[in-house]
């Protein structure tokens, strides 16, 4: 079916074989045995990618549901319980087994690229790492596949009532205490035990990706010529060094409270808000974790579609190791309605507005950036201002929230929602599709449906401000969140919000079926510039690696 | 093309039956995940068994569905594709040809379902049908003796 894609030989890419390995490992096994083998990072990158698109499309079911139950005033179609545990799995889902594999993912395949290195420092390390990642997500989830099941047995006339035992987690994705130490539920158990693995995942993807940096760039790629990219990917690593360790402690913690009569978070113990700080030290940087290679993909994509190199690239990188610094120093914003000292609350404060600073001059670079460029509107540029604009959106809404009096009137609102939805969808998750359209020549060896992507690019930022921004609106307004009832008068907002959700789940169909079909029988790419980037002088090192494979490709064919 | 090199080719009966039980496992598994998720609000399997014509046997109702997906339906497919649009690539065909088995399964497996929970049945069995339309076109594609895809 795929004309011509990939070439007829294995191409042996070399660099992750020491000397004295035979021959024969040169050549990837086919099929399914190179997968479930493959020590390449490029197959690796693939699989975190695919890993990731189906987790999404898993987590945004629970969104569409959320939206449903919301529609009306009432409870239902779903239970209480059931809301509960949906806006837990969708945040859980998102955060930890959507983004972060999917920009581990994308690090994974273009890092060595960019680096001009021949693979990941430790490409063994790289592949447990993933494959830990989907038991991981397994565990989490593990409720719904019993259930499934059971469902299965039951309808060829198999009753096993066990097997409904592990109901759904109800905690929020927080887990606050005490609520998560006194829940029955044993499932909450097999949740914590898959998050703390889905860390230990993410600690080695991040280690890797810190010694590659460091030690196997190639030797025209000094600190100084490094690509932002990979500057943003350096940084976001150093936060899961200090934030997920620390995550993997305090749900030890957590899992012994609940089954060892340890004290930790009780009242007579650590007390509840223990967990809070100890949740928000990881949660917090846990934020940047996703946003940083967000940030550098959009400064990556922006400049080539502007035609203009990219405005401060010094400062984009400065303000990049500054969010990181910082990042750390703004977990108790979280917390700000639950008594703690005036004193500790007003530092933090105040380091929670400082944290706009470096954000907001990466947006002026990427408005400066476009200033007097030539603007051509593909879909990942679409993306990249959308993004922009929505981060914007996301960012000042933040800085509201920073406040401490604004926050005590707005803490629990759906207005925090809005705020983080439009950074998570509006610049992380906007950023992912950008590059999965910017790269998709490269990935694939075929061109996309370049209307369709643009209906998708369309689709999500008008679905995004609707969805999100009457979330502050309502916010505002004062509806607090996580109830699964409310009262009629915000029923109206309610259902709008509902249709701007639909309208981003509608664009995030055509892309699976734009990418699906573009693999298939999209047109093959035959020049490596597809985006014409040798004529703005941006033909960087992973084209330049894709054009000579291309010509690798046709050498082949021609026989010599 | 290279991928497919050594693998038999197939008449095209064969392949539009291998295609419809690829089809018919994505839509099932699709329809199961529906169902759990949805904390069994869907009944799912009623719905599969009415719309077969037996809302009260969910096995049989099953089992009837299974044998529509994997022969009844690909062989149709094979008969009409010529006359159905988006050709020649069989996969967009396919996804025609699903839209209008759901515009049938929902009508007649809808039930008592109503508003709000229709628009996530609607819509989550609209995607499992489209998926299954899909992948019997892409299967069908790969393995059948001429390749139109091909030359698309």
């Amino acid at each position: 079916m795929r004309n011509g894609w990939p070439p007829t030989l294995a191409v042996p890419d070399g660099g992750y074989l020491l000397g004295g390995e035979t021959e024969t490992e040169n050549e990837k096994p086919s099929g399914l045995f190179r997968w479930v083998t493959s020590v390449d990072h490029k197959d690796i990158g693939i699989m975190y990618i695919v890993f990731a698109t189906a987790t999404a499309l898993w987590g945004g079911t629970d969104a569409m549901m959320i939206r449903t139950e919301l529609l009306t005033p009432g409870a239902g179609p779903w239970d209480p319980v059931t809301y509960n545990a949906l806006f837990t799995t969708h945040g859980l889902t998102m955060l930890l087994f959507f983004v972060t594999p999917a920009f581990t993912g994308i690090g994974n395949y273009f890092l060595p690229l960019l680096l001009g290195a021949d693979d990941m420092a430790y490409p063994r390390i790289n592949a447990i790492a993933f494959w830990i990642l989907p038991p991981a997500y397994l565990l989490v989830r593990a409720g719904l596949i019993t259930e499934i099941i059971a469902k299965a047995l039951a309808v060829i006339g198999f009753s096993i009532t066990s097997l409904f035992a592990l109901q759904p987690p109800g905690t929020g994705w927080t887990m606050y205490t005490p609520l998560t130490t006194q829940m029955v539920n044993p499932q909450i158990d097999l949740m914590l035990l898959g998050l703390h693995l889905s860390g230990i995942a993410t600690l080695l993807a991040a280690i890797n990706f810190i010694v590659t940096i460091f030690t196997e760039r190639s030797d025209d790629v000094s600190w100084s010529t490094l690509d932002i990219f990979s500057w943003t990917m350096l940084t976001t690593s150093g936060l899961i060094l200090f934030a997920f360790p620390l995550l993997g402690s305090a749900l030890i913690m957590l899992l012994l409270d609940r089954n060892f009569g340890t004290t930790f978070f009780t009242v007579d113990g650590g007390g509840p808000l223990l967990w809070q700080h100890l949740f928000w030290f990881f949660g917090h940087p846990e934020v940047y974790i996703l946003v940083l290679p967000a940030f550098g993909l959009v400064s990556l994509i922006l400049p080539k579609f502007s035609g203009r190199k990219l405005f401060g690239f010094k400062f984009i990188v400065y303000s990049t190791l500054a969010i990181g610094v910082l990042s750390f120093g703004v977990w108790a914003h979280h917390m700000f309605t639950t008594g703690i000292d005036p004193r500790i609350r007003a530092s933090f404060m105040a380091v929670s507005v400082a944290i706009a600073i470096p954000s907001a001059v990466k947006t002026f670079n990427w408005m400066t950036t476009m200033w007097e460029g030539h603007i051509r509107l593909t879909a990942p540029m679409l993306f990249c201002i959308g993004g922009i604009g929505t981060f914007i959106i996301g960012g000042v809404t933040g800085v509201f929230l920073a406040a401490i009096p604004i926050d005590l009137l707005y803490h629990d609102t759906y207005y925090v929602v809005g705020h983080f939805h439009f950074i998570v969808v509006g610049i992380i998750t906007f950023a992912a599709f950008a590059a999965s359209y910017y790269w998709y020549p490269l990935l694939t060896g075929r061109m996309y449906d370049q209307l369709l992507a643009k209906v998708h690019a369309w689709l999500s930022i008008v679905g995004t401000v609707i969805a999100f921004g009457l979330m502050l609106i309502n916010g505002a307004l004062g509806l607090p969140r996580r109830y699964a009832t409310y009262p009629e008068q915000f029923a109206s907002l309610q259902q709008m919000m509902t249709i701007g959700a639909f309208l981003i789940f509608a664009g995030v169909i055509i892309w699976l079926y734009n990418m699906i079909q573009s693999y298939r029988i999209g047109p093959v790419v035959m020049d490596a510039d597809v985006w014409n980037l040798k004529s703005i002088d941006q033909f960087t090192r992973e084209w330049q690696w894709f054009e000579e494979r291309l010509e690798e490709r046709r050498r082949k064919i021609r026989g010599e | 093309m290279e991928d497919y090199v050594g693998m038999a080719k197939m008449n095209r009966p064969s392949s539009a039956i291998a295609g419809g039980i690829a089809g018919t496992a994505i839509l099932s598994l699709l329809m199961i995940l529906l169902e759990v998720q949805t904390r069994s609000q869907v009944h799912i399997f009623d719905a599969i068994a009415r719309f077969v014509g037996l809302p009260n046997n969910i096995l049989i109702g099953f089992v009837l569905f299974v044998a529509a997906g994997v022969f009844a339906w690909p062989l149709l497919f094979i008969a009409l594709e010529p006359y159905i649009p988006r050709g020649p690539d069989p996969a967009a065909r396919g996804i025609v040809f699903a839209f209008v088995l759901w515009l049938a399964f929902v009508i007649a497996g809808r039930g008592s379902i109503g508003w709000p929970l229709i628009i996530v049945y609607a819509g989550l069995t609209l995607l499992a049908h489209l998926a299954y339309g899909f992948t019997l076109g892409a299967v069908y594609a790969s393995l059948r003796e001429e390749n139109v895809a091909d030359t698309a």
